[in-house]
């Protein structure tokens, strides 16, 4: 039985997110939904993807879906495994075409904060994980498409911590901070996809995901969200088959995929 | 020692004063690391001993100790269960990613945190280590991000004092992390600011490995990550190890042998030295003790004395983790069969990776998958 239901809002980013990727390119996943997507990418549209992981491996065959980061998952059949030092060295290198992080927080120029909420570095509401490799991909990555949940909580007028430079404040302080990689050029969110204003560099409204408003989509944010100019487009949905090999192929015990209850 | 110049900017970021510094230097001391190294024999002796020898002569109470593999994967972590066995205190820690801190922070055993990544993996924040910081029961010396941390190990194995970098530019990272300076690329006309990372010299690394020989060489399925850096970096080098073969099986094949017996003071033959983590080819987690872990242990205060109670006092080594909580053979035969699969180098069509999560409801530590039952 084929299971009819539209794609609820994990499956919609994990969809919309494979749409960035484009046949024969490096990408460099993030355990989680973006694994999910370069997997997705890899079954429909862009079989000559490669996808290159933080514990160093390089071109997995897919499998089930991780229990843990660093496990056989995201090294499954690979023909090789880099040091974590070199594996970072392919984005400096150029041989990285995207990159796929997500964020604790993210601001009008797309800066991420996956450090601590609230308060100061001291004396905050909740620590995180810090880092990871956010920092170096954020730094180095020639595109870096960015996702996750977007509530007023995550889009925040100034993130606590900058872990990951976006654009910084803006227009071309990314590029004097020394910064070699291009920077962000999506967000994919539960509410929409956004890209960046090319002079002011801020957060810009790309498309709404169906039913969702231009005013729901800026209830969900802590700053003003820029709109384009005409009407905003709808983004696109996947098709049945698609949905299909994400849920019998791609997740199929919606470790991902399936919204919490 | 060394003299170093940090940034007193930085220092009063982290609420650290002048007579801190000296829980710094170390880290840095190019001269005294080298020593170290120039002192051990160099001969190709046997230096298999015992875990709890190689713990009690190489660990002391202080160290810059490192948290080598990834995060839970050929971790070394019975050999951690024995650092806190034995009382060490006061260790800094360092790695990336280093989660395996968490729990020796409850004991005393470790106090200072070099941070690039601590959390639990994909089910978010650790918070025991959240209050852990919080509660100053460790002190975060300096913050880094995994790549840059790997180029300061990556430094000290190629014999360099430093390297410039192009990551942590524009990000509060720089605000927190004393060891790293922003400088312009010398060679460019124009400005371009780079990152100096310095060299990284830890104490003590424990590094588990598939293989070694008695000399120490050692032979690694899987990822790396920073391990062969962080051997050759490290003043101290204890080698556990699955299997010891003896060197000629090195000399036929000597595929993923990326340590070599120079580096290496100890040889410890540890089968499921692992545990409670997964090592490549050999076996899976017992995820539902790290579930406990996460959700339980780590999740109120209070409840990670249970964990060292029960874990690592409960059970006298890793053995008797298998033997009394997760299953027995069963759970070794299981945990082999699970991580074969998933690696594809067994059949996985029809093997069922399902489990039942851990809850308060159903405690039983025991994993082995239902189809396995």
């Amino acid at each position: 039985m084929t299971d009819q239901r539209p794609a609820n809002p994990l499956e919609m980013i994990a969809y919309v997110l494979a749409q960035q990727i484009k046949d024969g390119e490096v990408v460099y996943i993030g355990t989680g939904l973006p694994m999910v997507a370069g997997i997705l990418a890899k079954k429909t549209h862009a079989p000559n993807i490669t996808m290159v992981y933080e514990s160093g491996a390089q071109n997995p065959i897919p499998g089930a879906m991780p229990w843990s980061v660093g496990g056989p998952a995201t090294w499954r059949k690979s023909p090789m495994i880099l040091e974590m030092s070199y594996s970072f060295g392919q984005l400096y290198n150029g041989y990285v075409d995207k990159a796929f992080l997500g964020y604790a927080q993210i601001d009008m120029y797309g800066n991420v904060n996956t450090h601590m909420i609230g308060g100061d570095f001291h004396n905050y509401k909740n620590r995180l994980t810090g880092s990871g490799g956010n920092n170096d991909l954020s730094s180095l990555a020639k595109q870096l498409v960015l996702v996750g949940l977007q509530s007023p909580q995550k889009f925040v007028k100034n993130v606590d911590f900058i872990t990951s430079p976006g654009f910084i404040t803006g227009g071309n302080s990314r590029k004097e901070a020394g910064l070699v990689g291009g920077g962000p050029i999506a967000v994919i969110t539960s509410a929409g996809t956004y890209d960046f204003e090319p002079e002011s560099k801020r957060m810009r409204i790309n498309s709404l995901h169906p039913g969702v408003s231009p005013e729901l989509a800026q209830m969900a944010s802590g700053f003003e969200l820029l709109k384009p100019k005409g009407e905003i487009p709808v983004t696109s949905v996947p098709t049945q088959d698609i949905i299909d090999i994400l849920r019998k192929e791609v997740d199929p015990r919606g470790v991902f995929t399936s919204m919490p209850s | 020692m060394g003299k170093f110049n940090y940034n007193k900017e930085v220092l009063a970021n982290l609420r650290l004063e002048d007579k801190d510094t000296h829980l710094l230097d170390r880290l840095l001391d190019y001269e005294s690391a080298r020593d170290a190294h120039a002192k051990k024999s160099h001969a190709a002796i046997d230096k298999r001993i015992s875990l709890k020898e190689a713990i009690t002569e190489y660990v002391k109470d202080g160290d810059i100790l490192t948290d080598t593999g990834f995060s839970y994967v050929r971790t070394p972590i019975a050999a951690y269960f024995e650092i806190i066995r034995q009382g060490i205190k006061g260790l800094q820690n360092i790695g990336s990613p280093a989660t395996n801190q968490s729990y020796m922070i409850h004991s005393g055993t470790v106090t200072h945190t070099h941070w690039s990544y601590c959390g639990a993996e994909m089910r978010g924040t650790d918070r025991a280590m959240s209050r852990n910081v919080k509660e100053g029961r460790t002190k975060v010396l300096s913050e880094w991000s995994h790549g840059t941390m790997a180029q300061g190990f990556k430094a000290a194995q190629l014999g360099l004092p430093g390297l410039y970098s192009k990551q942590l530019l524009g990000s509060d990272l720089l605000k927190y992390n004393p060891f790293v300076k922003v400088v312009d690329n010398p060679m460019k006309t124009e400005k371009d600011p780079c990152v100096f990372i310095p060299a990284l010299y830890p104490d003590v690394t424990i590094i588990h490995v598939h293989q070694a020989d008695k000399f120490g060489n050692a032979k690694i399925y899987g990822p790396i990550v920073n391990d062969a850096a962080i051997a050759a970096a490290s003043r101290k080098v204890i080698i556990t190890a699955e299997e010891i073969v003896p060197p000629m099986a090195f000399r036929n094949d000597n595929k993923g042998v990326v340590i070599p017996f120079v580096y290496v003071d100890a040889v410890v033959e540890m089968p499921y030295g692992a545990l409670i983590g997964s090592m490549p080819g050999l076996y899976y987690w017992p995820r539902r003790m790290w579930e406990k872990v996460m959700r339980y242990w780590a999740y109120k205060d209070g409840a990670m004395q249970e964990f060292h109670d029960e874990i690592i006092f409960g059970c006298k080594d890793q053995f008797e983790v298998i033997d009394k909580l997760l299953g027995g053979s069963k759970w070794m035969a299981n945990a082999k069969r699970l991580t074969k699969a998933e690696e594809y180098d067994n059949e996985d069509e029809g093997v069922d990776f399902h489990y039942k999560e851990w809850t308060r409801d159903d405690p039983n530590l025991n994993d082995v998958t239902d189809q396995f039952k």
